[in-house]
Parts: C-alpha cells; sequence; structure tokens
C-alpha cells in the first residue's frame, strides 16, 4: 500500500516538473513559435529568461502583445499560440485575444471561464501563476538541496572516513552550522543586497541544509569503513578518494537519499513561507507563495487565492514526504519486515 | 516616506517607508487640544518608514564634553526684560481654545441627520458621509453634561514605541504617545492656521519687525511630580534640543531656526527669531521636558535614555501634559490615564477635564489584525485601507459596533528618481516615465477608484494650489518612446533594451525601484515595471523591509523609489524636500527658481501672494518632475459607534487641535 502511495507521489512529481518545464507552453500570451518578416522566432522563450525575447518585437513596438501586433505588422505572419492564453506577469487586457474580455480586477475575479482558478487583485490569471510558478518550487527544492547534498556528502565522507582529529573538527563545524538559522540568514541577505533573486535564497537554503545529510553520510562512511570490502581494497592500494567516493559511497548512498527528499520538501516550503511574508522571489516572478500572500488580506472574498496555491503547495509536499518515505521503506530492511 | 498612522498609510511612517503599516501612516500626531503640535508642525511627514531622522541629527563622538546648547550660534542675549523690550512695539497674536473654536464653527455646520439616524445608516456615498460626520461631529456640551468621563478610549498604533521621552519621539506612534504626555504651548486648527493654545498660555505677542516673540504661560500649570511648569523650563528644552549629543531626531527641525528662547521670570518668555519671515511661528513649536528632572543628568547621559537614572524616568515619566503614563508593555500596549494636576489647581478646575479616564494604545501591527479588532469592539478606532474600506466593512458585522467616515487628506505618492543617475537626469526621460504609467488601471482597480491620481506637490484642495495647472499626465506609450529615442535612449546593441553610450560605455537602461514592503504598493510598482517593460525598460522591484528601505533612501542610495509625504502644516515646509540641498531632498532636486520662490515664501506675510508664489513652485516642479507624482490618498477610518466629536483635516482625524481632544463618548454608553 506504501509502495503505490510513493508511486502515485512519484508520477505527481513528474507530472509537476513536465508542466514547469514547458509551463510557457502550456499558459502564456507569447507564440511558441512564429513567423515575422521572413524570419522565425521563439517568443515564448522569454518566460524563461527575459533577455531571450527578440528583438525585433521591441522595435516594432509590439508592447509584449503580440495577437493583433503580428498580422497588422506583417499580413504573411504566423504563429502557434499556447492553449491558454493568460500570462503570469501581467493583466490581459480587452481586445488583445478574439472574444476574450479583459480580467477582472480587485476581489471580482473568482473562477470563471476565462480565468479558471480566478485572478488576483492586479487581474493576473491565478492559473497562469501557479503553473509558471512551479518553476520556481521546483527550481528552489532541486537546487538548494544539490547544493546542501554536494556540501553534506563530502563533508560526512571525510569525517566518517578519516575520523580522529578530522572527525573531531567537521562534527564540531556541523554544529556550529546547525546554530545558523537559515530563514534570519535569508532576511538579513535581502536587507544586504542590491537585488536579492531567488538564486540567493537557494545558495542560502542550500548551504545552511547540509547537516542532517553530512550527519548521515559520517554515520554510514563510519559503518561501512569498517567491512572487510573496505579493508581488501585498501591492501590492494587503491587510493583513499578512490576508495571513499567509489566504493564506501556507493553503498552509503540509499540511506542519504531520504533526508534530501525530505530537505526538496521543506525547501519548497521554506520558500513559499518566504514568499508569504514577502521576502521572497521579487515580483513579478510568480511563486505559490506569493499568491498566498495576496489571499492572505481578502480571505473572505478571496478564497481562490487561498485554496488553490494552498492545496498545490500541500501536495507537492506530500508527494516528496511520501517518496521520502517510500525511498526509506525500500533501504531499510528493518521498516520492509514490519509490514 | 510615508507610513504614519498611516500616512504612510500603508507604510510605516513619514517617512515613507513608514512602513509598517498596512497603510501608510502619517507623519504627525495630534495629541489631546493642548497639547501639541509640536510634532505636526514639523516639515512634511515621511510616510514611508517610522523614523524622520536626517544625517545631520547623528550625535557626536562621546568623548567629547557634553555642552548644553552648543549648536546654537552665540547670541547676544539681553540680560532684563526691559532691555529685550525696549522700543518694541508689540501685536497680539491669537491664543485659542481650539476646542471652543470648534464649538463656534459647528454652531454654523447644523446637523443634517440625527445621531440615531447616522448610526443606522451605511457609508457607501458622498452623500452619506457628509451626512454621518456632520451628525457624529457633534461636541460634548460646554459644561461636561452627558459624557462619560469614566469612558477608556482604546487606540491602535502601528508599531511599538521606543521612548516616551517626547525630545526623542521620531516614529508616528511616539508622537502620537509624547502628544499626550508632552507639554506644549502652540498648535494649529483644523484649517492649519497657527494660535497659541488657551490651556497653557496667557498671552502672545509678536514685535512688529517680526524679529521677537514674547509669551507669557499661565501660573496655574504643574508637573506631574507636582512642579511647577515654568518658562525656564522652555528655556532649558531648546538648549536640550540644540544640544548635538542629544538624539533629537524630529524636534530639532524648525527649532534651529530660532536665535534663542530666554526666560526672563516665571512666566514670561522671549523668542528671538534670526530673520523676520512668515514661517517663525512654525518654528516655536516644540515640545518641553521638565528642566529640574535633566538639568544635571544629562551631562553624564546625553542620550538621555542609557543612564540608570533615565532608564528611571522613561519607566515613570513625569508628564505636563492632560495625560500620565498608566502602565506600559513592551510590543503591546501603553496605558495613559487623565491627569488631574493637569486641569485642576489647588484643588480647582482650571481647565476643561479631558473625556477619557484612560487611553489605550495598542500596538497591533498588521491592518487585518486592527480591523478585526475593531469589529471585536477591541479598539475603538482604526485606519482602513482602500480594499477594507470598500469590502471588509461594508457588512452588518462591522456596521453591529461600528461606523466609518472618510475625508480628503493632503498626502500623496510618488516615484522618487534619484536625478544624480545617468538615466534619470535628463528631463525628457522623466517625461517619458510619466507617459508611460496606466493611471487609469492604478486608480480604477489597485486603489479601488478611491484614490486620485495626484496633481503635484500640494493638494488641489489646498489654498496654494495654483489656479491654472498644468494638465495631468495622460498614459501615451508612443510619446513615451518617442521622447526616450529623442534622449538618446535607443535600443543600439539590438537586445530588447533600451540604452545609450555614456562614456564610451553602453548602458541598459535597467534600474531598481525600491518599495517598502506592503502589498498594495508592490502592486502598483508593478504595473509600472509592466508599462516600462513594454517599451524596452527593464525595471526591477526590490521591496525592502521599511527601516532598510528608509535608510537607503536616506543615504540617498536608490535609483527610483515609492514613497509618500504627508502635508506639511504650512506650504513652506516642502523647501525641506525640493530645496537644493536640503535634508530630505533625497532626489537631490536643484532649481535655482524654486529655491528662490521658498526664500520669497518664507518673508511674504500676505497669504493671497504667498498662494501665487507656492503656486508657482507647484507648478515648476511639476514641470521638472523629479517625481512621478502617482496618487493621493485619503484618510478612511472605522469608528466605533460609541464615539462622538471626530473631524477630518487635511492630516486625518487626529493630528491638529483640537483633533483627538473634542473625541468623547456619551453617558449612556
Amino acid at each position: 500500500m506504501r509502495r503505490r502511495l510513493a508511486m502515485l507521489a512519484l508520477v505527481y512529481v513528474v507530472a509537476l516538473a513536465v508542466i514547469a518545464v514547458f509551463s510557457p507552453m502550456i499558459v502564456g500570451t507569447k507564440p511558441i513559435v512564429c513567423r515575422y518578416k521572413g524570419q522565425i522566432y521563439f517568443p515564448a522563450l522569454a518566460y524563461y529568461n527575459r533577455s531571450w525575447e527578440p528583438a525585433v518585437f521591441q522595435r516594432d513596438r509590439f508592447r509584449n502583445v503580440y495577437v493583433g501586433n503580428l498580422k497588422e505588422k506583417d499580413p504573411d505572419s504566423w504563429a502557434i499560440w499556447p492553449p491558454l492564453y493568460q500570462d503570469p506577469n501581467r493583466r490581459v487586457r480587452e481586445g488583445e485575444w478574439p472574444g476574450q474580455p479583459e480580467n477582472p480586477t480587485r476581489d471580482e475575479g473568482s473562477p470563471n471561464r476565462f480565468n479558471w482558478l480566478g485572478t488576483n487583485r492586479a487581474g493576473v490569471d491565478v492559473l497562469a501563476q501557479m503553473v509558471h510558478g512551479a518553476r520556481t518550487a521546483l527550481l528552489v527544492g532541486f537546487v538548494s538541496m544539490g547544493i546542501a547534498a554536494s556540501i553534506g556528502v563530502v563533508v560526512g565522507a571525510l569525517a566518517g572516513y578519516f575520523g580522529g582529529w578530522i572527525d573531531m573538527a567537521l562534527s564540531r563545524l556541523i554544529e556550529v552550522v546547525m546554530c545558523i538559522p537559515a530563514l534570519v540568514l535569508i532576511l538579513a541577505l535581502i536587507a544586504i543586497l542590491e537585488r536579492p533573486t531567488i538564486w540567493h535564497l537557494m545558495a542560502v537554503l542550500g548551504v545552511t541544509g547540509w547537516t542532517g545529510i553530512a550527519r548521515l553520510t559520517r554515520a554510514e562512511f563510519l559503518r561501512l569503513k569498517e567491512l572487510d570490502y573496505v579493508t581488501a581494497a585498501r591492501a590492494l592500494g587503491v587510493g583513499q578518494s578512490q576508495i571513499m567516493f567509489r566504493h564506501v559511497l556507493r553503498n552509503a548512498m540509499a540511506p542519504v537519499l531520504v533526508p534530501i527528499t525530505f530537505g526538496i520538501a521543506s525547501a519548497i516550503l521554506t520558500e513559499s513561507a518566504l514568499s508569504f511574508l514577502g521576502f521572497g522571489s521579487p515580483p513579478p516572478n510568480p511563486s505559490w507563495g506569493t499568491l498566498l500572500n495576496a489571499g492572505r488580506s481578502a480571505i473572505q472574498q478571496m478564497w481562490w487565492l487561498i485554496v488553490f496555491p494552498g492545496i498545490a503547495i500541500f501536495l507537492t509536499v506530500l508527494a516528496y514526504n511520501l517518496i521520502g518515505e517510500g525511498l526509506q521503506e525500500a533501504t531499510d530492511p528493518r521498516l520492509s519486515e514490519a509490514d | 516616506m510615508v507610513e504614519g498612522k498611516s500616512l504612510a498609510s500603508s507604510c510605516s511612517g513619514l517617512a515613507i517607508l513608514a512602513f509598517a503599516a498596512l497603510t501608510g501612516l502619517i507623519g504627525c500626531s495630534g495629541g489631546a487640544k493642548s497639547s501639541s503640535p509640536e510634532a505636526s508642525s514639523k516639515p512634511a511627514s515621511s510616510e514611508s518608514a517610522g523614523a524622520e531622522a536626517s544625517a545631520s541629527d547623528t550625535p557626536a563622538a562621546d568623548d567629547a564634553p557634553v555642552v548644553l546648547g552648543d549648536l546654537i550660534t552665540p547670541f547676544d542675549t539681553p540680560a532684563t526684560l526691559a532691555e529685550a523690550e525696549e522700543g518694541v512695539e508689540w501685536e497680539e497674536s491669537p491664543v485659542i481654545d481650539t476646542l471652543e473654536l470648534l464649538r463656534e464653527q459647528k454652531k454654523s455646520e447644523p446637523a443634517q441627520v440625527s445621531v440615531e439616524d447616522a448610526l443606522a445608516m451605511k457609508n457607501d456615498s458622498d452623500e452619506a458621509n457628509k451626512k454621518i460626520l456632520s451628525a457624529l461631529s457633534v461636541l460634548a456640551p460646554e459644561d461636561g453634561s452627558g459624557v462619560n468621563y469614566a469612558a477608556v478610549l482604546n487606540r491602535t498604533i502601528q508599531q511599538d514605541v521606543s521612548s516616551l521621552n517626547p525630545l526623542l519621539a521620531s516614529s508616528v506612534a511616539e508622537a502620537e504617545v509624547a502628544g499626550m504626555l508632552a507639554f506644549g504651548m502652540f498648535t494649529f486648527d483644523w484649517n492649519f492656521n497657527p494660535c497659541a493654545s488657551a490651556d497653557t498660555v496667557a498671552s502672545w505677542q509678536t514685535s512688529k519687525d517680526r524679529m521677537l516673540d514674547k509669551v507669557v504661560l499661565r501660573d496655574d500649570l504643574t508637573w506631574s511630580d507636582g512642579k511647577p511648569i515654568t518658562a525656564y523650563d522652555v528655556e532649558f528644552s531648546y538648549k536640550l534640543i540644540m544640544t548635538s549629543q542629544v538624539p533629537v531626531l524630529a524636534q530639532r527641525q524648525g527649532t534651529d531656526q530660532l536665535a534663542m528662547v530666554k526666560a526672563y521670570d516665571d512666566h514670561t518668555l522671549i523668542y528671538f527669531h534670526k530673520k523676520p519671515l512668515a514661517i517663525n511661528v512654525w518654528n516655536l513649536n516644540f515640545y518641553v521636558v521638565p528642566k529640574h528632572l535633566y538639568e544635571k543628568s544629562f551631562a553624564e547621559d546625553p542620550t538621555l535614555r542609557n543612564s540608570p537614572y533615565h532608564v528611571k524616568l522613561e519607566k515613570k515619566p513625569i508628564s505636563g501634559g492632560p495625560y500620565e503614563i498608566e502602565s506600559r508593555q513592551r510590543g503591546s500596549e501603553v496605558l495613559l490615564k487623565r491627569r488631574e494636576s493637569y486641569y485642576t489647581h489647588d484643588g480647582k478646575p482650571v481647565r476643561e477635564k479631558p473625556y477619557f479616564a484612560k487611553i489605550r494604545h495598542r500596538v497591533i501591527e498588521d491592518t487585518n489584525t486592527q480591523l478585526l479588532a475593531l469589529k471585536a469592539s477591541d479598539v475603538d478606532e482604526a485606519l482602513l485601507g482602500a480594499e477594507q474600506w470598500l469590502t471588509q466593512t461594508d457588512s452588518d458585522d462591522f456596521y453591529k459596533v461600528n461606523t466609518k467616515a472618510r475625508g480628503a487628506e493632503w498626502t500623496f505618492f510618488y516615484i522618487g528618481w534619484n536625478l544624480k543617475s545617468p538615466l534619470f537626469e535628463d528631463l525628457r526621460v522623466r517625461q517619458a516615465m510619466a507617459y508611460a504609467m496606466n493611471y487609469d488601471e492604478m486608480v480604477n482597480d489597485l486603489c479601488y477608484g478611491l484614490y486620485p491620481q495626484c496633481w503635484g506637490i500640494y493638494h488641489p484642495d489646498a489654498w496654494m494650489f495654483p489656479k491654472d495647472p498644468a494638465p495631468l499626465y495622460k498614459q501615451d506609450l508612443d510619446k513615451a518612446e518617442d521622447l526616450l529615442d529623442e534622449a538618446g535612449w535607443a535600443d543600439s546593441d539590438y537586445d530588447g533594451v533600451r540604452d545609450k553610450e555614456i562614456n564610451g560605455e553602453i548602458v541598459p537602461f535597467e534600474f531598481t525601484l525600491m518599495v517598502s514592503n506592503k502589498p498594495d504598493r508592490i502592486a502598483i510598482c508593478n504595473l509600472f515595471r509592466e508599462c516600462l517593460d513594454s517599451i524596452g525598460i527593464r525595471c526591477n522591484i526590490a521591496s525592502l523591509e521599511a527601516a532598510v528601505f528608509q535608510e537607503r533612501v536616506q543615504d540617498k542610495n536608490f535609483v527610483a523609489e515609492y514613497s509618500g509625504w504627508g502635508a506639511g502644516a504650512d506650504p513652506y515646509t516642502n523647501k525641506n524636500i525640493f530645496g537644493t540641498g536640503e535634508g530630505r531632498n533625497y532626489g537631490s532636486y536643484s532649481n535655482p527658481e524654486v529655491d528662490r520662490l521658498f526664500d520669497e515664501g518664507e518673508v511674504e506675510f500676505d497669504r493671497e501672494k504667498r498662494a501665487e508664489i507656492y503656486g508657482k513652485i507647484h507648478k515648476l516642479i511639476f514641470a521638472d518632475q523629479p517625481y512621478l507624482f502617482l496618487h493621493t490618498r485619503s484618510s478612511f477610518y472605522g469608528f466605533n459607534k460609541r464615539l462622538r466629536g471626530y473631524r477630518f483635516s487635511p492630516r486625518g482625524p487626529f493630528s491638529y487641535g483640537p483633533g483627538l481632544g473634542s473625541v468623547w463618548v456619551p453617558a449612556d454608553n
């Protein structure tokens, strides 16, 4: 039963990853592909990186609206559009897409035919923000835990394998880092930096979040280095780093994956919490936490700003936790016996 | 920098950055009717942040000896009163009981509906608002009959007060509390006419040459420890404010324009001015602290808050105002009680009894929590945001115990450019910015149609607003792009972002717009960002915590910043913001003609002519566009149904005389 849940969670996470990666092709107001004045362009790429938008459209005064301008300025142009015409960064206004009215603003944007999950106060579509916000959520989880895992595994491996004063020093280092509150550090960083971005946030989460991983790795190494095959390798004259990272690490990896998975879940939660407090990714970058924050002051009027992003955060965090649990079960024989 | 009580409505502090409150706060505080206006008559407050400190206020190095009044330029003070008055011709200046003045005013403004009808109404139109205000602004009868003198008023402040010493007050909240505890002699009414308060001043005379002001204090004034309040306290306080090592933030502004303040006997004071200016009257006003308490102690601890003695005083401050401290819990509330030794003297009543037995200031930072507290009758008044006014206070659960009212306020919000930045030194670029903004959507959608577009530094209702103003800007992206092209900002490297070659380097038009961390403010910045993005300009929004925002603005460490200014009581206060090299001229704006007109306005006494001068200043600044003028903000307040006697001024309902002093609760409530 547990396994099945974990598999379901895995499917959810993979689906989410697909949505995140292809978000500009799902919801957007820029064509995926278009032909304009004899050239082929991919304006939707601008959602990944603002500077990837072809400059010609800025020159020709498109003003970020492609629909009417393409035909008007080049009658021979054609374009392939995302299935949903909504933008995560701005309000869609009257007359942009034939037959689609302007997005409602204030507290009038309840879910409707054109805004499936409603709009926020400024009239920006909630579904578009959630789909594009999935990029932020996944990125934060993977990047911050990637940093944490690299640091944690190396520190834990060194401490566990060498023991002695190295272990002593690294263990104290781990304890020191455990004492640093990541949230406070992030708030301080935001105050100092000229232009805080989501990358700074990920770096701080990664640099402070590796201690659990390091401790587990160290414990695994302490156990594994006493095993016969390590002694054998040493006797054969295999180098230290070779033994550590080639032979011991592979066997130590399984239990370490579990805290990494849980870490991804908590990183997503932290990012949402920061955005909720207003210290997350700067506007207009869409984020689930930012949506929640917008709904906080009008929870009775604008329930859709709370419910949908709330569900998304809940399901995603739950999914990672289920995967983590599944991994734990799969790698820990005592747990599977209990079933 | 607005955020005052909410001048910064939605922000905290005049400083525009004011930052903590949802709605900003406005910088001034009103106080009880007699005490007062000190904070308020100081220059326009910034809404943004809570603090109003300016760089010049930094205390000197610790090891230098403390010299009382070392900032005062040596001045040859006449030794005796007779000498000082020799050859001086005096003119009487107004000494007014503002509550009495308001009673007179109310006689000509009959209530349009009965109080019962007003309380049953919903405030959903201008007409309803007028009716409600006309009925509920009813004042208590002169003899005090029908007043519930045992009532406790529960107020909200948006941030904790760090000091109860009025000299050290800098945030809006501190000014509000200090206004109740401090001794003050001058105030101004709801039309911003300055006067001396009849509660504390017996007579006030100004010399014909405008170089001297003579004030005679009443002889029935005492501090809450029983010692008499004398003219020597005023002289001492002046010198203390003008001592470089005392960390006075707001109080030094204006006060430093005086040449000297001298007490000639227990009750007689003469203020010596440096120049015969029309605005001298605004400089008379500063808070007064008891000389006998600080005379010896300030030299060893010029911070007035660190030594054990000062800590003790901070815990149990001696009051000179209508209220005194009852108790205080850091971070949650400040409770004041009516001071008997204020309104009585030797057992006889000598002043009107303040209407509330106690005033509780509850610290509630979050505006949603404030509204919930109001609905639950935990507080009696709360500033409302535009959204709260429209959507969260129209149901029966609000009207069960509350009503609401609004008034125009001379507070405006803007995006200030750093004119030293190569991006914004060109007027055409600043005009392009003004043409790029989508005002319609800002006003109708983001501001809920409640805050009109800003028309420059003075409010259209104000007497100094020009008669023939330049038209408001409307969004015109074609014009904006043409102006940018003309100014040399075109996309020369073909990357989709406008750029210009400056000193041999291609500089892209990309900048950071700072804003304090408030959702409604960020939304407006985001709309502007979208407008700019569509014409090839990259604007990054940095939403900063209020204190950080304030600090960066004061250090001029910004390219563009969103904030607001509350109204000063007199238009000259804007000199501090737009005069070349002035303290709050954060964007380094400079126009010699504007400087000249500000100087001219200070020596002109005729109101018509002053209106003309300040009207010209208004037009010049509007033409120069040192700011992108966005929107004004009105005051929106929710009041418990038991309150009576509130009235709106261009600084909100409390920050003038009588202000809070006229609010009362009927006996049957």
